[in-house]
């Protein structure tokens, strides 16, 4: 189903709140005062979501990184994984720990053969660091692995395949909380994997056991979604996003799966309708994102009969890249680095 | 605007209402089922609807609704508008002990946080009690309707010594705080 909204000014239950960045909150108004009795703010960083973001800035990434790296980062897609410091792990022992890679591979993968037939050992890890990523000083330097290897039957002249990729990365890091953490632990809290999932537990374990760090699933909830499709319609002045594409899954029965492709004007012109007139342009709030998503979806409503909001948000693309709820990415230009300020 | 009372008919002998209020029609269904299979010394009705205001022309034969329980799934935004509108329908007399939230999905892993912390400021401001329940397995359904009736019977004045109110103030649902609450 392809259909574009009118740039219409979306209904909104909310009064406007005179600029105050009460977001999650305020829009959860019943009239009834939320009365904070004898409550402490404290720390849980998982239930503080962000109520505004910056505009990502386009910086030409092709003047800070080499292009061949680029051209690495955007090709597959990536399943992105969530991982806590690492200890005692120095960019200068790169080569050392491709070693260490390699044999750890070889040496799993040989546990419990006896005898070796036409097994693929011959297994080469890079690693390699990928300059110019980072935006601050406090962002570590991005680490670029690679695992090559040769069919067993290859012949002399035969190059080795690529047949796993993945990259640790920090773009723009909280800075409060990077310099809270001790000395002898980087962070590089975004792992990115693409190949075989043998293989990216494999790399995982060896991490762990190395660098004494944990890794866990990073899924994308469908606020972090609507972050992307707002964000990325933003930038439509700056760089044609061509489509914007949203899928839905409505829990029906059968489970019904929307695909919601607007064009990138209409995107455009409705992303502009909603914006506050006293935001200053490089900052988003969340009730923007929110009054754009209200729009798409009641301009869908008017159609089609059928409320977005009772299903789930799976998927975002446009011609930047596509993020996936699962925790998949794709990114086709580098354009935007917006992205990955997922810490 | 027809607010639902609480207090405007008279209770029956032995007989305990409850509303399920929520836009899951097959959680709500077999949650209904699991609650009437459990309870065998009270008659206890199940009633069900999407959202309030409940219609006007059966409000005579209706009977007095001892409990409301609104049931939220954390995967859909519109279950948690739904049930923000719902809750204006209800006379502030519920608020005294006879409300209660019910919510499922919420261990999905993409959901996001500021759902659940919203309802979490709802309940808190109206003092209502929050139940965390799970919907894909018989177990947890079971467990659910268990947790529902033993409010139920405390509300609907089957409980002796035992009134909704009293057992509202001990189990409503408070900010935890770590709970980031500074605007």
């Amino acid at each position: 189903m392809a259909c574009s909204p009118p740039p219409a000014t979306p209904r909104s239950g909310r009064a406007p709140g005179g600029g105050k960045s009460y977001a999650g909150r305020s829009r959860r108004s019943l009239g009834v005062e939320l009365t904070n009795i004898g409550i402490t703010p404290g720390q849980l960083t998982g239930l503080r979501a962000p109520t505004s973001r910056g505009f990502p800035k386009s910086r030409n990434i092709t003047e800070h990184v080499d292009p061949e790296q680029i051209a690495l980062l955007v090709k597959n897609e990536w399943k992105l994984s969530y991982v806590t410091p690492l200890y005692q792990f120095r960019h200068v022992q790169l080569k050392s720990y491709s070693k260490q890679l390699s044999a750890f591979i070889v040496s799993e993968k040989q546990q419990g053969i006896a005898v070796e037939i036409g097994l693929e050992t011959n297994f080469k890890v890079v690693f390699s660091v990928v300059l110019g990523l980072a935006e601050t000083e406090d962002d570590a330097e991005t680490v670029f692995i690679q695992i090559h290897s040769k069919p067993p039957f290859a012949g002399d002249g035969d190059v080795p395949k690529i047949i796993w990729s993945g990259w640790l990365t920090c773009v723009g890091g909280n800075p409060d909380y990077l310099r809270s953490l001790p000395s002898g632990f980087v962070c590089l809290p975004l792992f990115c994997a693409s190949g075989s999932e043998s293989l990216t537990s494999l790399v995982k374990l060896w991490f762990e056991r190395t660098f004494d760090c944990s890794f866990g699933t990073l899924n994308l909830n469908s606020t972090y979604l609507q972050w992307l499709a707002s964000m990325w319609t933003g930038c439509h002045h700056v760089s044609s996003i061509r489509y914007l594409k949203l899928v839905w899954n409505l829990p029906a029965q059968p489970p019904l799966d929307i695909s919601y492709t607007v064009h990138p004007q209409d995107a455009w012109d409705l992303w502009n309708s909603v914006r506050e007139q006293d935001s200053t342009g490089d900052t988003i709030g969340i009730n923007e994102v929110e009054r754009f998503m209200k729009g798409l979806e009641s301009h869908f409503f008017r159609h089609f009969r059928i409320y977005l909001s009772a299903g789930m948000l799976t998927k975002v693309s446009t011609a930047f890249g596509s993020a996936h709820c699962d925790g998949k990415i794709k990114v086709c230009t580098l354009l935007q680095p917006g992205i990955f300020n997922i810490s | 605007m027809s607010l639902l009372r609480p207090f405007s008919k008279l209770p029956e002998l032995n007989m305990a209402n409850v509303l399920l209020v929520g836009n899951d029609d097959t959680f709500q269904h077999v949650l209904a089922d699991a609650i009437v299979k459990q309870e065998n010394n009270v008659n206890v009705n199940v009633r069900l609807a999407r959202t309030l205001p409940l219609p006007a022309e059966n409000e005579d034969s209706r009977p007095r609704i001892d409990l409301v329980v609104l049931i939220v799934n954390l995967r859909s935004e519109l279950s948690l508008s739904s049930t923000e509108t719902s809750l204006k329908h209800l006379d502030t007399g519920f608020f005294l002990g006879k409300v209660c939230f019910l919510v499922t999905g919420a261990r999905c892993t993409s959901v996001p946080h500021e759902r659940l912390a919203s309802l979490r400021k709802i309940a808190v401001s109206l003092h209502c009690p929050l139940l965390f329940t799970e919907d894909q397995t018989a177990k947890g359904i079971s467990a659910a309707a268990g947790r529902v009736l033993n409010i139920l019977r405390v509300s609907a004045g089957l409980v002796p010594l035992a009134t909704g109110l009293g057992l509202s103030t001990l189990i409503r649902c408070s900010l935890p705080p770590d709970l980031d609450c500074q605007d």
